[in-house]
C-alpha cells in the first residue's frame, strides 16, 4: 500500500518537473512581453522530433541531443523574435491591441509549425525506445528513462534558477517582468532581453520535448495538449512568477496523477481543465501570483 | 436583391457550388455572431467551437425523434443556455485570462463528451441516417446567415451596440458612465452562442457523421478568427468578405494540399495580424473608392 502512494508520488513529480520546464519557459515569454505564446507546445514537439530523427537515424543518445534539440529551439526563437515579434511589439501602441494580436500570431505559428511537421515527417505516430530498463528507488519500480528524464529536468530547472537569480542577466529579465518602463529607467535593454526570454524559453521547450520524446508518443499535433497544461500551470503558479511556476509544475503533475489514480486515466484531461477553470474563475492570480 | 439572387440560384447552378456556398454561408453565420462579442466588445474567444459542437450533438441526439426544423432552433437555443450558464463568472475575466479560459473551457467540454461516449453511452462518434437534400440545408443556412448578419448589424446600430462597442474602448470608462457592463457582455456572450448552436445542428446533420474532435475542433474557432482579421471585425460587411475569400481559397488548396493550405492561412494571419489589424474591408473600400472617384473625373 505505502508503496504504491510512493510510486504515485514519484510518478506525480516525474511529470511534474517536465510541466515546470515547459510552464517555466511559458511564463518568461509572459513575464518580460506580456505575450501568450500558444505556439509553445509546437516548440516541444519541434524538440521530439528533433531527438527522434537523430536517434533514429544517427544513434545519437538523447541526452545528448538535449543539446542539439535546445539549440534548434532556441534558434527557432530567436529568429521568430527578431524577425517577427521585435518589429510588432515595436509597431503596437497599446498593450491590450499587442495582447491580442500577438495570441493570434502564434495561433498562427502553431498552426504551421504543426502542418509544416506533417508535411514533412507525416502524421504518424512515432517513438523509439531508449533506457527502458526498470530500476527500483525505493522499493518503487521505475524505469530509468524516465528518472533520467527526471533528474535532467531538475538539473535544468536549478540552472534556470540560478541564472534568474544569480546573473545580471536574470536580475534584467525579473526587473523587467516587474517594471517595463522602470526597467528601461535604469537602463535596461529592453529589446536584448525580449530575444534572450524567447531564446531562452523556446529552447527549454524543445528540451521539453527532448525528454518527452524518450517515454510520449510523437505526433506533429502533440503539441496543444502541452499548451494548455503549461497555461495551467501558470495561472496556477501566477503569471510573471517564475518560481511559481517551478512549483506549480510539480503540483499540478502530483495532483494529476492521484487524480487518475482515484478516478481512471481518461479523465485526465477532465480534471486538468477543470483545475484551470477553478483557478482562473476563484484565483486568477495564481497560488503565489501577485497580480493580473 | 442579393438575397433574391441566392435564393433562385440553387435551381440553376451545380450541386458543388451550392455545397460552396453552403460553406460560405456557414463561415458567415459562424463569424457573424462571434463578432457580436468578441470584434464589438474586444473579449476575443477561442471557444465558439464548443457551441457548434453543442449544436451538432443535440441534433445527433433528437434526429429521427423530432422534425428537423424542431431541432435546430432547439440546438441553437442549448447552446445559448450553456453561455449563459457560464457566462457571468467567464465574463468576470478580462484580457490574456479570457482568451486562454475560452480554449480551455472549449477543449474541457470536447473531453466532456469524448468522455461520455466512452464511458456512459459507449458509442464512438454518432451517425444520422436519412439526412435531406442538400437544397433544404442550403436554404437552411441561407436563412441562419440572414438571421446572423441581421441580428450583428442591428445590434450594432442599437444602443446595446454602442455600448458593447464602448466596453472594448474602455471598460472602466463605459462602467462609470453607467452600462452595466458585465450584463452587457454576458448578453452579448448568450447571443453569440446561438448562431454556432444553430450552425451545429445544421451541419451534423450534413456531415451525417460526427464526433467530439471534429465538432469541437479548435481549427473551427481558428477559422472563425481568421476570417474575422481578413474581413474587419467592427464592420458587418467584414465577415461576409472574408468568409468569401478564405472559402474561395480553401476550395481551390484543401481538396490536395490540406496541410499547404493550413500553413498558408498561417502565413497570411501573420501577415495580417501585422499589416492590416482591422482587416482588408476598409483598405478595399479606400481601393474602389479612389478607382470609383478616377474614372468619375476622367469622364
Amino acid at each position: 500500500m505505502e508503496e504504491r502512494v510512493l510510486q504515485l508520488i514519484f510518478v506525480g513529480l516525474i511529470i511534474g518537473s517536465i510541466y515546470s520546464l515547459i510552464a517555466v519557459g511559458l511564463n518568461l515569454i509572459y513575464g518580460t512581453m506580456r505575450l501568450l505564446n500558444i505556439a509553445h507546445g509546437e516548440l516541444i514537439m519541434v524538440g521530439a522530433y528533433t531527438t527522434f530523427w537523430l536517434f533514429t537515424l544517427m544513434g545519437i543518445s538523447p541526452l545528448f541531443s538535449l543539446f542539439l534539440s535546445g539549440l534548434a529551439s532556441a534558434l527557432l526563437g530567436a529568429l521568430i523574435g527578431q524577425f517577427i515579434f521585435l518589429p510588432t511589439i515595436r509597431k503596437t501602441k497599446s498593450v491590450v491591441v499587442l495582447e491580442s494580436n500577438s495570441l493570434l500570431i502564434f495561433f498562427a505559428l502553431s498552426i504551421i509549425f504543426q502542418n509544416v511537421a506533417s508535411l514533412l515527417w507525416s502524421a504518424d505516430i512515432r517513438g523509439y525506445s531508449y533506457l527502458t530498463q526498470i530500476v527500483k528507488i525505493g522499493g518503487v519500480p521505475l524505469m530509468l528513462n524516465r528518472l533520467t528524464a527526471f533528474i535532467t529536468a531538475l538539473i535544468i530547472s536549478v540552472l534556470c534558477y540560478l541564472l534568474l537569480q544569480r546573473t545580471m542577466l536574470g536580475k534584467a529579465i525579473r526587473a523587467l517582468i516587474q517594471d517595463r518602463e522602470a526597467s528601461q529607467l535604469v537602463g535596461i535593454n529592453t529589446k536584448r532581453i525580449y530575444l534572450f526570454s524567447f531564446t531562452i524559453s523556446f529552447a527549454m521547450a524543445g528540451l521539453a520535448g527532448c525528454l518527452i520524446s524518450m517515454f510520449y508518443e510523437i505526433t506533429p499535433f502533440m503539441g496543444l495538449p502541452y499548451t494548455i497544461t503549461a497555461f495551467i500551470v501558470i495561472v496556477l503558479g501566477g503569471l510573471g512568477n517564475i518560481m511559481g511556476s517551478l512549483l506549480g509544475g510539480f503540483l499540478l503533475g502530483l495532483v494529476e496523477t492521484i487524480g487518475i489514480s482515484v478516478t481512471s486515466p481518461g479523465l485526465r484531461s477532465i480534471i486538468s481543465y477543470g483545475i484551470f477553470i477553478a483557478v482562473i474563475l476563484i484565483r486568477p492570480k495564481g497560488i503565489l501570483g501577485r497580480g493580473v | 436583391m442579393a438575397i433574391v439572387i441566392l435564393l433562385i440560384l440553387p435551381f440553376f447552378i451545380s450541386d458543388y457550388i451550392v455545397s460552396v456556398l453552403l460553406n460560405i454561408l456557414m463561415w458567415i453565420a459562424l463569424t457573424e455572431s462571434w463578432m457580436i462579442l468578441s470584434g464589438y466588445t474586444g473579449y476575443i474567444s477561442l471557444g465558439h467551437a464548443a457551441f457548434f459542437g453543442v449544436g451538432a450533438y443535440i441534433m445527433a441526439l433528437l434526429w429521427r425523434k423530432l422534425p428537423f426544423f424542431a431541432i435546430v432552433p432547439l440546438g441553437g437555443l442549448s447552446s445559448m443556455f450553456l453561455a449563459f450558464a457560464i457566462g457571468f463568472p467567464c465574463l468576470r475575466i478580462r484580457g490574456p485570462y479570457f482568451v486562454i479560459l475560452t480554449l480551455g473551457l472549449s477543449e474541457f467540454t470536447k473531453y466532456l463528451f469524448i468522455n461520455w461516449e466512452v464511458n456512459v453511452s459507449g458509442t464512438v462518434g454518432r451517425i444520422l441516417m436519412g439526412a435531406p437534400d442538400l437544397h433544404i440545408f442550403y436554404y437552411s443556412m441561407l436563412v441562419i446567415a440572414g438571421l446572423g448578419v441581421a441580428v450583428a448589424s442591428w445590434i450594432r446600430s442599437s444602443r446595446f451596440g454602442v455600448g458593447l462597442r464602448s466596453i472594448k474602448e474602455d471598460e472602466e470608462a463605459a462602467e462609470s458612465l453607467g452600462i452595466n457592463t458585465s450584463v452587457y457582455k454576458w448578453l452579448a456572450f448568450g447571443i453569440s452562442a446561438f448562431f454556432p448552436g444553430l450552425v451545429g445542428s445544421v451541419m451534423a446533420l450534413r456531415w451525417t457523421y460526427i464526433d467530439p474532435y471534429t465538432v469541437f475542433n479548435p481549427i473551427v474557432s481558428f477559422q472563425i478568427i481568421v476570417i474575422a482579421f481578413l474581413g474587419g471585425v467592427t464592420e458587418v460587411e467584414g465577415p461576409l468578405l472574408g468568409a468569401i475569400v478564405l472559402t474561395l481559397i480553401s476550395e481551390v488548396l484543401w481538396a490536395k494540399y490540406p496541410y499547404y493550405y493550413m500553413i498558408i492561412l498561417g502565413v497570411i494571419l501573420i501577415i495580417l495580424v501585422y499589416f492590416i489589424p482591422t482587416g482588408i474591408l476598409e483598405p478595399l473600400k479606400g481601393l474602389i473608392k479612389s478607382r470609383v472617384a478616377l474614372k468619375w473625373r476622367s469622364s
